[in-house]
């Protein structure tokens, strides 16, 4: 497997290919800070999650300049330990506290896979996601290895994608080539 | 109404995220799915609870929301005729 | 090549495979309409256990349902990894239930859980297949689990996707769905001595997942991701050498459309559908495993396909040759 683009992101900081991008702003604000600069032309991320925003983010900046051989990924592999807790957590502000008014917008949110589907939609891969919840990042190797070994999959956008709260998240993504 | 129709706008900014828009972005008779705002519907379901939650309107067959919804100013006329809130 | 050597579901219909097919076969339902399950959620139609269940108590009582005929070296063996299907899991939690599991049976590696909305329980059979034929255990125990609680029925109600009587799947006064809840697992192996105690026995032979890539919450007006995944795991394949096709069925407006012209995309109309959601409810992250158990139990000498689609897009398919 080879990694051909890499992209990390904390609250505070964002590193794509080892070189840092600046940044004014931190945590979630950083994220549409990111969005403006990156994107801009996509009113649907201001209704993503924290989580999906943080996976669309690093997906549009891994994503914006064509690769060496023109090809976009043909998967799209996320994994995280929180799953959507902090979509939940907003999900269930709407149903608590004497208040029943639980919002469709928001339990859209309450799946962790909900990013890979938006990726695939911005970007048109219609191949597979999927994504899974595991102890550590260094658990989805073995997934990847596996993937790649049976195919059709020949290259995925993967990584490690967590949020449990605005300000408290961490992503490292790349784009993986099987060959 | 107009006060409604301006406190409508408002809410719909906030309840569909509407992030990078203010009231006077809304034309109160423009379409507000397909074209106009292009609302999809998982946002008409959105906008069923928000008249349950801001203006006490429960709406049991989604499927009447098609003529409420047409724009703010049938959205807003309708919220005005039947609201218990 | 990976074969399944165990299985089991306990489900509202009962406990064990064999006792949730008679109920199938007599036509027993395990829905019913709820009015107080839950404070504040509508009345709502559903299949759910007399006694609320914990999460990994069932999912434990399921897997030794699932091993009980053949010994698989699970406790500190290397070999045998666990997969966990399921949207919401514990109370909102994945990963803890998943060691939990893991931790009871002494098994020593990492659990994977798989979250890939109502795909997730057939995701997680490819899952297990590819690991095993990449070499890296040779067991896998699958176990789909979930239970319906205030979270999940209250936000399928703000979709209005809940049908307020027993689901109808294409039929053309369907209203929705109803929601369920099971545990089941499914054991597979590479390890290539077959007991004679497993019979009949299942190779799973093909799986694919595909994302439709047009909404989040619809399904592609085209049948898309779910034609491409008939496409890929009918590769080699004729539509006469299958025996039973387990639909998704949701008796949703689009998704049952979409599966329709699916089939029909992938000339599999003619061949007979398992439906199952009308007996078990939608039991998400237990429904691929459950309903693959089912369909396969059906199909003597031949082969099955178990289709599912599910929330952001995807979808996924496997075939088993069943012998």
């Amino acid at each position: 497997m080879r990694v051909i683009r890499e992209i990390e992101i904390t609250p505070t900081s964002v590193v794509r290919n080892g070189q840092p991008i600046a940044v004014e702003a931190t945590g979630e604000k950083m994220l549409v800070e990111l969005y403006r600069r990156f994107a801009g032309d996509y009113p649907k991320f201001f209704k993503m999650d924290t989580l999906s925003r943080l996976g669309f983010i690093a997906a549009e900046i891994l994503l914006k300049e064509p690769t060496a051989n023109g090809q976009k990924p043909t998967a799209i592999i996320l994994a995280n330990r929180s799953a959507s807790i902090k979509n939940d957590t907003d999900y269930m502000a709407t149903i608590s506290n004497g208040k029943y008014y639980p919002s469709p917008a928001l339990f859209v949110y309450t799946l962790p896979n909900i990013i890979t589907g938006e990726i695939a939609i911005r970007y048109q891969i219609q191949g597979e996601t999927s994504f899974y919840i595991l102890d550590k990042p260094e658990d989805l190797e073995q997934i990847l290895l596996s993937t790649f070994n049976l195919q059709p999959s020949t290259s995925a956008l993967a990584g490690w994608c967590e949020c449990s709260d605005a300000n408290t998240f961490y992503a490292k993504i790349q784009i993986i080539w099987n060959n | 109404m107009e006060q409604l129709i301006e406190q409508l706008k408002a809410q719909i900014i906030v309840a569909l995220n509407f992030e990078d828009m203010t009231p006077a972005d809304i034309d109160t008779d423009a379409p507000l799915f397909g074209e106009g705002l292009g609302l999809d519907s998982i946002d008409a379901l959105e906008l069923i609870m928000l008249m349950d939650r801001e203006y006490g309107i429960k709406l049991a067959d989604p499927k009447a929301g098609k003529a409420i919804f047409q724009s703010v100013r049938t959205m807003a006329e309708y919220i005005q005729a039947n609201r218990t809130k | 090549m990976v074969y399944c050597i165990g299985h089991s579901i306990i489900s509202p219909l009962g406990e064990g495979s064999h006792a949730n097919l008679e109920a199938v076969q007599a036509g027993r339902s395990g829905l019913k309409l709820y009015t107080h399950r839950f404070a504040d959620v509508e009345p709502f139609c559903a299949s759910l256990f007399d006694t609320p269940q914990d999460f990994v108590p069932l999912c434990i009582k399921s897997v030794e349902g699932a091993i009980t005929n053949y010994q698989l070296q699970i406790t500190n063996s290397k070999d045998t990894v666990f997969i966990l299907s399921t949207t919401k899991g514990d109370d909102l939690d994945l990963i803890t239930p998943a060691k939990a599991i893991v931790q009871h049976f002494g098994n020593p590696n990492a659990p994977i859980v798989v979250s890939n909305a109502c795909t997730s329980g057939v995701c997680a059979q490819i899952t297990a297949m590819r690991l095993l034929e990449a070499g890296l255990y040779r067991h896998a125990i699958v176990v789909g689990c979930d239970i319906q609680s205030r979270f999940i029925v209250s936000g399928f109600q703000s979709f209005k996707a809940l049908s307020p009587e027993p689901c109808k799947p294409f039929s053309p006064d369907r209203q929705g769905l109803n929601l369920g809840e099971a545990a089941a697992t499914i054991v597979y192996t590479t390890h290539p001595f077959i007991p004679s105690s497993v019979h009949p026995y299942w190779t799973l032979e093909a799986g694919s997942i595909h994302n439709d890539a047009t909404h989040l919450s619809a399904p592609s007006r085209t049948g898309e991701g779910a034609y491409q995944c008939l496409m890929d795991v009918m590769e080699g394949i004729s539509a006469d050498q299958i025996a039973l096709v387990g639909v998704h069925g949701t008796a949703t407006m689009y998704n049952d459309a979409m599966e329709t012209i699916a089939l029909e995309r992938a000339g599999l109309q003619d061949v007979p559908k398992s439906v199952l959601k009308p007996f078990f409810g939608h039991t998400m992250g237990a429904a691929g495993v459950v309903e693959t158990i089912l369909c396969a139990m059906q199909a003597e000498q031949s082969q099955i396909i178990k289709m599912l689609s599910g929330f952001g897009g995807v979808n996924a398919a496997i075939r088993l040759r069943c012998e």
